[in-house]
């Protein structure tokens, strides 16, 4: 199994699931960044976070200069293109991705944007919470994905467009 | 930086019809009702899907920002 690191728009969505512990049997150790956790106020989250820690399953990433000067100028960059740019925490899970093969966890639109435009970032592993529901139910951890997905976007409320459901079409009918 | 600017331009259509869903869906009643800070904030947000900046204007945790847009704005994170 593979590490990952998750950033806050990420986890915001995913612990409103209410089978969101399934995602420990994706990944080996999913990383949050001493950046994301500062952001994190709320009960339900700090909860969901410390339990993770508690457990094995989650671990903290700390500040590293060399990645964060890669994240700042990152973050400049992106401010070029004329669509949503990334901010400092996603800018630091994609560098993190891109340098230590860790699968980035976010729904931040902007990220997902950069790894599509971007080739510099698109050999990077980007997976949001409807990749994450595909995955379990490949893998039998869970019965249907259609059913799963609506659940998902019903307790999260998220909704995802229709050009995210595109790529799953074939399984949502 | 070099882009593809043929995706560039797909991932702007993306984003409108994200700001699309997040109007169509909220509830307005509730952001006018609220304190000039958070209800620009809602509207900034809405237009955006920014909910960093969007917190901070509201002087609220990220998290506990998105949660109250979602639940009492009924403003759905779209994307």
């Amino acid at each position: 199994m593979v590490n990952a690191i998750a950033d806050t728009s990420f986890l915001i969505d995913w612990i409103r699931y209410s089978k969101s512990k399934l995602i420990f049997k994706l990944f080996n150790l999913i990383y949050i960044p001493e950046n994301v956790l500062n952001e994190i106020k709320s009960e339900r989250a700090l909860i969901w976070v410390s339990e993770g820690l508690e457990e094995g399953g989650l671990a903290i990433f700390p500040e590293l200069p060399e990645i964060s000067r890669e994240a700042l100028d990152l973050v400049v960059r992106s401010r070029r293109v004329p669509v949503r740019p990334v901010d400092y925490p996603e800018a630091f899970c994609l560098v993190v991705g891109r340098r230590l093969n860790f699968t980035v966890l976010t729904e931040n639109g902007g990220a997902i944007a950069l790894k599509n435009y971007d080739p510099e970032y698109s050999g990077v592993e980007v997976l949001r919470g409807i990749d994450i529901i595909y995955r379990l139910w490949r893998l039998n951890h869970l019965n249907s994905f259609k059913d799963e997905l609506e659940l998902y976007q019903r307790e999260t409320k998220h909704i995802y467009s229709r050009k995210d459901l595109i790529k799953y079409s074939d399984y949502l009918k | 930086m070099r882009v593809d600017e043929d995706k560039v331009r797909e991932w702007v259509e993306y984003f409108r019809e994200a700001r699309e869903i997040r109007r169509r869906y909220a509830n307005w009643d509730f952001i006018k009702s609220q304190p000039l800070n958070v209800r620009v904030a809602l509207e900034y947000y809405i237009e955006t899907g920014d909910f960093r900046t969007a917190a901070r204007i509201a002087g609220m945790g990220v998290d506990e920002f998105v949660d109250m847009a979602k639940d009492l704005a009924g403003i759905p994170s779209v994307g």
